[in-house]
């Protein structure tokens, strides 16, 4: 990034290569659309060339770089707040290998059950979820993100878990009754 | 150790940020409190599971799209820095600069003047009809370059497309059928929403005012159905009234879009 911030437009192929799908992943575990996710991501590599200037090294590339996701994300959610709530049906699942139609089953209604608590829950603890449990970031480089001290992200990611047990646990009793 | 303090730790157990000792003292923590005890059974077991969720894959198309922009915007710097080793050339002294300008006022003026004079027919009735089938070319191009670009899988070029249809002095039938195809199969809405802000042109046209108001049934997007619906309204088409109350009475309909419509079966009953 140190290459780009001096000019060379060059060096952004490299770093699309290295990190678009990460941010597609961001995306779409928030918003559940392809077709937005990939315009976020389109929008985040401009924006990244726009403000190449904020970039810090010491302040790590991760941080810099999902500051300008959020706030692309943010963004866009004013402009279409009728279009981003997350969809149902739009999160696939995996095919169980190696276990019998029945079992195979339960775990897929779970997961579709997992998948509505996870939509269900507010943005921004949805937000903490995907940046801990799937875009491999450490609590410190959260904070950094988001703005806050370690330890209060490690409580806050906490409570998210923990009100999507809740709603899971709901959900488990809906779909019994 | 406080439970808040756990509740810390725990967070810390799932992605691996926890010394030993740390751990040794949350284990010692939960052998005494049944709360924290079963949150973190419960609670690890889930974010366990969210592992099972799948890591979706962008499509092609976007990787493409990204590269012709980082193109576009290499060659658009390029060009700068080349403007910018031609502005270097220009001189400083206010005196030269004039001297310039005077100098390419009295080499246009001559210049135009001997080719008035040379060529012949200058100015004539040959020319205007050249001028107009110019003029026609030029928009037929236009025209083509619109239909080519509503066709694209990029979304960007399609918007394009619609941009380019807009600018067209009148809209041709092709065009118009291209930009209904898009209202009612675009895949991205906001191809979708500007083909209908382009269809305004042709408002006026019974035939295009009927296809918008028949697409409203189709439509899924909130926002594509408002603005079908405020499209019917602008062109005060009375006779979408029946479509919009049988559209408002769908049950799985956006309430504000409802609303919406029920207003604009009240606004279009006046024009009857």
């Amino acid at each position: 990034m140190a290459a780009v911030a001096r000019g060379n437009l060059a060096s952004m192929s490299e770093i699309y290569e290295r990190r678009h799908r990460a941010l597609y992943r961001f995306f779409y575990r928030l918003t559940g659309r392809p077709a937005t996710s990939e315009d976020l991501v389109h929008e985040v590599f401009l924006r990244m060339i726009r403000y190449r200037h904020t970039y810090q090294a010491g302040d790590g590339f991760e941080a810099w770089m999902y500051r300008i996701a959020r706030n692309a994300f943010a963004d866009q959610a004013k402009k279409h707040r009728l279009e981003l709530q997350p969809e149902e049906g739009h999160f696939e699942v995996i095919e169980g290998g190696g276990v019998s139609a029945f079992d195979r089953m339960a775990k897929e209604q779970d997961l579709v059950l997992l998948r509505r608590a996870m939509r269900e829950l507010p943005e921004d603890k949805r937000e903490l979820i995907v940046l801990s449990r799937f875009q491999g970031l450490t609590y410190e480089q959260i904070g950094r993100i988001v703005g806050c001290e370690t330890g209060t992200v490690k409580v806050r990611v906490f409570r998210a878990m923990k009100e999507m047990g809740k709603i899971f646990s709901e959900l488990q009793k809906e779909r019994a009754s | 150790m406080t439970c808040g303090h756990a509740k810390e730790l725990i967070a810390a157990s799932w992605t691996g940020e926890i010394d030993a000792a740390s751990e040794a003292k949350l284990k010692q923590h939960l052998a005494g409190c049944d709360e924290c005890g079963a949150e973190m059974s419960q609670l690890t077991a889930m974010w366990d599971r969210l592992a099972d969720l799948p890591a979706p894959e962008p499509s092609h198309a976007l990787s493409v799209r990204w590269q012709s922009t980082l193109e576009s915007l290499t060659s658009t710097r390029k060009q700068t820095q080349w403007r910018f080793s031609l502005a270097t050339l220009w001189p400083q002294r206010p005196v030269w600069q004039v001297s310039i300008a005077v100098g390419c006022l009295a080499l246009g003026l001559v210049g135009g003047s001997f080719l008035h004079r040379a060529l012949p027919g200058a100015g004539s009735g040959q020319d205007q009809s050249e001028i107009a089938a110019l003029r026609e070319e030029v928009s037929s191009t236009k025209q083509m370059v619109a239909l080519s670009l509503l066709q694209q899988q990029s979304a960007t070029e399609r918007l394009r497309g619609v941009d380019y249809s807009v600018r067209m002095p009148a809209m041709e039938p092709d065009v118009v059928s291209a930009l209904i195809k898009s209202v009612n199969s675009d895949s991205n809405v906001n191809v979708r929403l500007a083909a209908i802000d382009a269809l305004a042109k042709v408002s006026g046209d019974p035939g295009v005012r009927t296809s918008l108001t028949n697409s409203l049934a189709h439509q899924q997007s909130p926002l594509v159905q408002a603005a079908l619906i405020d499209y019917v309204v602008d062109a005060r088409d009375a006779k979408a009234v029946a479509a919009l109350k049988e559209f408002s009475e769908k049950p799985d309909l956006n309430p504000l879009v409802r609303q919406r419509a029920d207003m604009a079966v009240r606004q279009l009953t006046q024009y009857k």
